[in-house]
């Protein structure tokens, strides 16, 4: 199965991943090689369909947007500078093709973030006491529950706010390189990503219980 | 055993401004003046201080969660066989 071939050895060229690896990788894909396309696809698709899966939940959304990012990839292999990992590279690729459907495909309602705002006493005030987090956001580097219960979290949060959390967040993408991907105001990006941020506290505050209280 | 609450009743700036100009604070872009204010209502106030807590541990859990999309614990569900193929028939037509 094609598949299982992203399982397979080391090979003699190198670990797969490494910069030797990724050399003769390049040179073979240049070369129009057609197992090199194969081996390319095999080993990169499960990352970049997870990264794509992040942006776009529904399968079928997904796996368009990963075959378009292939073919661009495949479109552009001659023009890689090798400035970047092939890896990054790749990434930034496979997230563009996730941005871009969302862009193309027919907009879908989304939940209001309303509701997962803090709430204050008419005088502007907290109405509520807060919960103390003595969680340390250390913990998730060696806890997996809690890496996976951030991540369902995120999946949570309405799409034009978890998209944006991810650009700024996870991405790290300056807020200027947001606002140009997703067609938007600087103004209104940093708008949308402290309310995507307050509403991930909330949901994490439910979620949290006891470790928070 | 009485709840903290905000000491800051009788000021102008309120928990709710607190709470929007929250990240304008943690990215430095308060000038001085509207960020003394800032750190005074966080002095009179530990709700605010445990939001700002918690807000800032909601980015950094964020990372930490999302850091590696490719680790040993992140969903990576098969990508099936006729999608590899269905792409790399798609080179074939594209070339």
């Amino acid at each position: 199965m094609l598949a299982d071939m992203a399982e397979s050895s080391p090979t003699a060229a190198g670990t797969p991943g490494s910069a030797t690896d990724e050399a003769g990788l390049l040179a073979r894909l240049r070369a129009g090689d057609d197992a090199a396309y194969e081996e390319l696809v095999v080993r990169y698709a499960p990352q970049l369909l997870t990264v794509i899966r992040r942006y776009l939940p529904e399968e079928h959304d997904a796996q368009d947007a990963l075959q378009e990012a292939f073919l661009s990839v495949f479109k552009a292999i001659e023009r890689f500078q090798g400035d970047s990992s092939l890896a990054t590279w790749l990434h930034r690729i496979a997230v563009n093709s996730a941005l871009m459907r969302l862009r193309t495909r027919r907009r879908r309602p989304e939940k209001a973030i309303e509701d997962l705002l803090p709430r204050f006493a008419e005088d502007g005030h907290r109405a509520d006491p807060r919960a103390v987090w003595s969680i340390r956001p250390d913990e998730a580097s060696v806890n997996r529950e809690l890496r996976q219960m951030v991540r369902a979290a995120i999946d949570e949060l309405p799409e034009s706010y978890r998209t944006i959390l991810l650009l700024r967040d996870i991405e790290e993408r300056t807020t200027e390189e947001t606002a140009d991907l997703l067609k938007l105001s600087p103004a209104n990006v940093k708008t949308r990503l402290h309310r995507a941020r307050q509403a991930l506290r909330e949901l994490l505050d439910s979620r949290l219980g006891e470790t928070a209280r | 055993m009485n709840e903290p609450r905000c000491e800051e009743h009788r000021h102008d700036l309120t928990c709710r401004e607190i709470c929007e100009f929250m990240m304008a604070f943690l990215d430095g872009e308060l000038p001085p003046e509207e960020r003394a204010v800032f750190e005074e209502h966080l002095s009179l106030c530990p709700p605010c201080v445990q939001y700002l807590d918690s807000y800032k541990k909601t980015i950094a859990l964020g990372k930490q969660a999302m850091a590696d999309p490719c680790g040993i614990d992140a969903p990576r569900p098969p990508v099936p066989d006729d999608l590899v193929k269905a792409i790399l028939a798609a080179r074939k037509k594209q070339a």
